[in-house]
């Protein structure tokens, strides 16, 4: 397995990992969500299995520590280093139920495939190529990037429709959001 | 005058088996026997109208190598599945339209196949690992879409360019393939044309036609332009470029 | 060393739309033409209703020039200019009147007095910063005996909407009186145009038929459209579309005036010491020629007319021919019909068997038609919305967001899909401006070794706002037909090859910003003229063909009426 690791601790504080996460002004002040999984850790990079240059499968994700008052929880998965304007979206997921504590690995592709039963409601939303399901880093050979899965604790059901993308999402999630998590793995490309 | 081609027998001409499945398919669709459903043994080639009439069960290719016109179909049968709404591109024939026009109108992208497909299997089992036609119904669709949205272009696969312009060079020609006029080899039984309701050539369509059209009540014209003798043939698979009509 | 030939009165230089409408008024002054075509002649066994061989293979069976000599574009002059894609234009005897979708309209009068009337009715400042527009040297009224005299040569159908000042409700309110109806009703309507003019009604606009040189009925012996459905860059199989290849040509053939070469690629105009021009060069079959002539006609279409003259380089013309002013290839514009609209309705339009030419056109936001105090721009666009739908562009069709664009879902959605679209491209008043200009690119060459033409220009403020103005009205207009999506084009950017090419030769009085004057000869070579777009400098918001075709016929007249001092 790569691991990119003699640039790490410099990004880490430029990210600001492992404290309050940024932005969200004007609201109450959000709290930490621990987000994590079974396959790969911030930092540390993605495995294969979750890229176009494995299966591409959505990967696995798990977390606590959700604000009391969570009624709905939205997913998203950000490169910050990518598209015009940043960030470049590979995965929006709203509509979760908050009894979910996290997401298994393999999320539908295909449009005849159902949610999982203890995701029931939840739908995907629209990436950067404008479809509604999960694919992973491509970045340029040689480059890593980083990518940001975001957890989003909301303080009731939207009741969102599908079709939405990430400009949509903040919107609706606009006043609503309790707390966030981020898990921020890498990939490199050779 | 003629543009037409004199029928040869391809000297790279491949008997191979046509996925008996899309056959079958095509059979009950248009509710005959899948014996006569399927491709003629020797298939002269401006006689395409008809590619899948004679021999039973097998289908003669001219450009694309057995395993490239496998790995095609394959493809084909992703992009326009057979599913509950009737046949799909493989049973229109879809890549026999290919096939013929790679050794005519198409012949630039010849080199554009080879090297694509090839790049697409090593794609497949680099990341899937396992050929196209092995993998998962799921697999296939996530291929796909990565060697589609060009995630695919960095897998060290070997697309020339980007993955992407690859997927949009195939299904823009499986399109062609599958609602084009019947004349080139592609949407047999006219499977195409009655998918989009599309309710055939005609060379005259009078008022009343289109009234019934509006009323739902116009029945398909199942034929080829080139039918009735009417127009100069066109060329499905050549050697030799057509040539101008002068004076 | 090239075979010289007998001499000529007139040589015209491409048998298309103009020079193919000029040829008749010349034969019948009786005047010798040879007609030099770089195409062949087609005839209605080669116009199969074949989409493969029409739109995608894009006429395999015909020679097409064009073809080999794709301009390259570029958005300003800083940039690098490169080919993209094909041609959109024809060779062949009647040029691309062969397969072009025959809307002929007249302007409307604003057309030839842009400059003074903005100025009169808005004030100078509105005339948008670095454009180069001129008034016409003449009028509408000026040209209203020409569009009357093709109408009626050629054939065009449509709905007069003012006859002499006398005004007709059925049709275009805003159109400059003619005088008289067209020779031939109007295309049939389907039921969804019937629906998208009722919509329009209910809106408070006066919608209409357009005109189109396609018969709506026998005319001159020809047969009425059959409404086959591959109009749209087919040719046509009974000979209804009015292209001169079966109108004016051969009936300048038939008086013996006419002598028709084709597979001829003129390579150069030759001018004499004196500055006059003795006739063209050119290849045929790989063998040069020089063929005479008292006076010659290019009407090679904008782009080859411009490099003809930029190419007939001579020490009286040391930077082209009737260059002097270094005014070749300026004042060009392509006509804004990009940004357009497209809706998805919740039934089907059945529009398998319309053509482009058949439609409904509202003419409320075109031109000076509506009051544009407190508007960021001059101009408008006419809206049209017509019937053109063949199996592979259905299938090809964008999904709305609503699908993926292959598999089962996309099969189920093209299924019930395919025939509920339609699409509006709106044509826009376009300027010129001095950014905006044709030349010869410096490195690309055709196959004979001679540069292509590189277009520099893109569209300005003035273009942007009138396509955001224009999309706002058409999606309300599709929206009130029920329309259940609708997607915009982008609104501007790069002028692209185009079959709606304006200017590079422009016509006017002063030949310090116009390359031919009033009557479309050189202001600088006394026996040259020059037929086509390139002499109109303002678009309109509508098909350019039927001026380019009534200046042609008043261009030839007027040298045949004057034959002796012209060439004497």
């Amino acid at each position: 397995m790569m691991r990119a690791t003699h640039w790490m601790p410099a990004l880490c504080a430029v990210l600001g990992m492992g404290t309050a996460p940024p932005g969200a002004g004007g609201q109450p002040a959000a709290r930490t969500i621990l987000v994590e999984s079974p396959v790969m850790t911030s930092g540390d990079a993605m495995p294969r299995t979750y890229t176009p240059d494995g299966p591409n499968l959505s990967p696995p994700l798990t977390w606590t520590n959700l604000p009391d008052g969570t009624r709905e929880i939205a997913v998203m998965c950000s490169d910050f280093g990518a598209g015009n304007p940043a960030p470049w979206v590979h995965w929006i997921i709203y509509g979760i139920p908050a009894t979910a504590d996290g997401l298994p690995e393999g999320l539908p592709i295909l449009p005849e495939t159902s949610m999982p039963s203890e995701l029931a409601g939840a739908i995907q939303g629209l990436n950067g190529w404008r479809r509604p399901y999960y694919r992973g880093p491509a970045p340029p050979a040689g480059t890593p990037h980083i990518y940001h899965f975001t957890v989003y604790a909301l303080d009731q059901p939207l009741g969102l429709q599908p079709g939405l993308d990430r400009q949509d999402l903040l919107m609706a999630m606009d006043g609503h959001i309790l707390g966030q998590g981020d898990l921020v793995p890498v990939y490199t490309r050779f | 005058m003629t543009d037409e081609r004199p029928p040869t027998i391809s000297r790279r001409a491949l008997l191979r088996g046509v996925g008996a499945v899309g056959a079958a398919a095509a059979a009950s669709a248009a509710g005959v026997s899948a014996e006569t459903a399927v491709a003629p043994a020797q298939a002269p080639a401006a006689e395409a109208t008809q590619p899948a009439r004679t021999a039973p069960g097998r289908v003669v290719y001219e450009q694309l190598s057995a395993e490239e016109a496998d790995l095609l179909e394959a493809i084909a049968d992703q992009l326009i599945p057979e599913d509950e709404h009737g046949p799909g591109a493989v049973a229109a024939g879809a890549v026999i339209y290919i096939d013929r026009a790679l050794g005519g109108a198409l012949s630039d992208s010849r080199d554009a196949y080879r090297g694509g497909l090839a790049a697409f299997e090593r794609y497949c089992r680099s990341s899937r690992g396992a050929p196209f036609r092995d993998l998962s119904h799921v697999d296939q669709v996530s291929a796909l879409i990565d060697v589609e949205t060009g995630a695919a272009t960095g897998a060290r696969a070997g697309f020339a360019g980007s993955s992407g312009a690859f997927f949009g060079m195939v299904r823009s020609h499986v399109l062609q393939g599958t609602f084009g006029d019947p004349y080139y080899g592609g949407n047999r039984d006219f499977i195409g044309w009655d998918l989009i309701k599309y309710p055939g050539v005609r060379t005259a369509v009078s008022p009343g036609l289109q009234t019934a059209l509006e009323a739902g009540e116009l029945k398909p014209n199942h034929r080829s332009a080139y039918d009735a003798d009417n127009f100069e043939k066109a060329v499905v698979s050549n050697a030799t470029k057509e040539t101008h009509h002068g004076d | 060393m090239a075979t010289r030939l007998p001499g000529t009165d007139v040589v015209i230089v491409g048998l298309g739309a103009a020079g193919g409408v000029a040829a008749l008024p010349l034969a019948d002054a009786g005047l010798d033409i040879v007609g030099i075509e770089a195409g062949s002649r087609l005839t209605k066994r080669d116009f199969a209703p074949d989409e493969i061989r029409n739109n995608v293979r894009d006429w395999p069976f015909a020679v097409r020039k064009c073809a080999t000599e794709v301009p390259t574009t570029r958005r300003t002059s800083a940039d690098t200019a490169v080919q993209r894609g094909g041609h959109p234009m024809m060779n062949g005897v009647g040029g691309t009147t062969l397969h072009y979708w025959a809307q002929s309209w007249r302007l409307n009068p604003w057309d030839f007095n842009v400059a003074s009337e903005t100025t009169r009715r808005y004030g100078a400042s509105r005339i948008p910063a670095g454009s180069t527009v001129e008034d016409w040297p003449f009028g509408y009224e000026e040209l209203e005996p020409f569009y009357d005299r093709v109408e009626h040569e050629i054939g065009v159908s449509g709905q007069a909407g003012n006859v002499r000042g006398q005004k007709n409700p059925r049709g275009n309110p805003f159109e400059g009186p003619r005088d008289r109806d067209y020779p031939m009703p109007a295309l049939r309507w389907t039921w969804f145009l019937d629906r998208m003019a009722d919509s329009a009604r209910t809106l408070g606009w006066q919608p209409f038929p357009g005109p189109a040189a396609i018969n709506s009925e026998a005319y001159q012996g020809r047969s009425g459209c059959m409404y086959h459905g591959h109009c749209n860059k087919g040719g046509c199989h009974v000979d209804a579309k009015n292209s001169p290849a079966v109108t004016t040509i051969p009936r300048a053939e038939a008086t013996g005036r006419l002598k028709v070469v084709t597979h001829a690629t003129v390579t150069k105009i030759e001018t004499d010491n004196q500055g006059k021009v003795t006739g063209v060069t050119y290849l045929q079959d790989r063998e040069e020629f020089f063929q005479p002539a008292r006076f010659v006609f290019v009407s090679t279409y904008t782009y080859e007319n411009v490099r003809l003259l930029l190419l007939s380089t001579s020490r009286a013309f040391p930077i082209g021919l009737s260059n002097n002013h270094a005014q070749v290839g300026k004042h060009y514009f392509s006509h804004h019909q990009g940004a357009g609209v497209t809706a998805l309705f919740p039934y089907d339009l059945h529009a398998w068997y319309g053509l482009p030419a058949q439609g409904v056109a509202v003419d409320e936001f075109a031109d000076d038609n509506f009051d544009h105090e407190g508007l960021d721009f001059i101009g408008g666009g006419n809206m049209w919305v017509y019937s053109d739908r063949r199996p592979i562009s259905a299938a090809s069709m964008g999904t709305f967001g609503r699908a993926p664009t292959w598999g089962s879902a996309w099969k189920s959605f093209i299924r019930e899909n395919a025939d509920r679209t339609n699409s509006a491209y709106i044509q826009k008043s376009t300027l010129p401006y001095a950014a905006n200009y044709l030349d010869l690119d410096p490195t690309v060459q055709d196959p004979l070794g001679f540069p292509v033409i590189r277009i520099t220009a893109e569209y300005k403020q003035n273009e942007v706002a009138i396509a955001a103005y224009l999309q706002d009205k058409m999606e309300r207009w599709y929206r009130e037909a029920g329309a259940i999506e609708v997607i915009r084009g982008d609104l501007g950017g790069q002028m692209g090859v185009t079959t709606h090419a304006y200017g590079g030769t422009r016509m006017g009085d002063n030949p310090e910003t116009n390359v031919v004057n009033r009557y479309g000869l050189s202001h600088e070579v006394p026996n040259l003229g020059v037929l086509g777009a390139s002499v109109m400098g303002t678009s309109g918001a509508r098909n350019p063909t039927l001026t380019a075709q009534a200046l042609a016929w008043r261009t030839a007249e007027h040298v045949a009426n004057n034959w002796s001092s012209i060439v004497e």
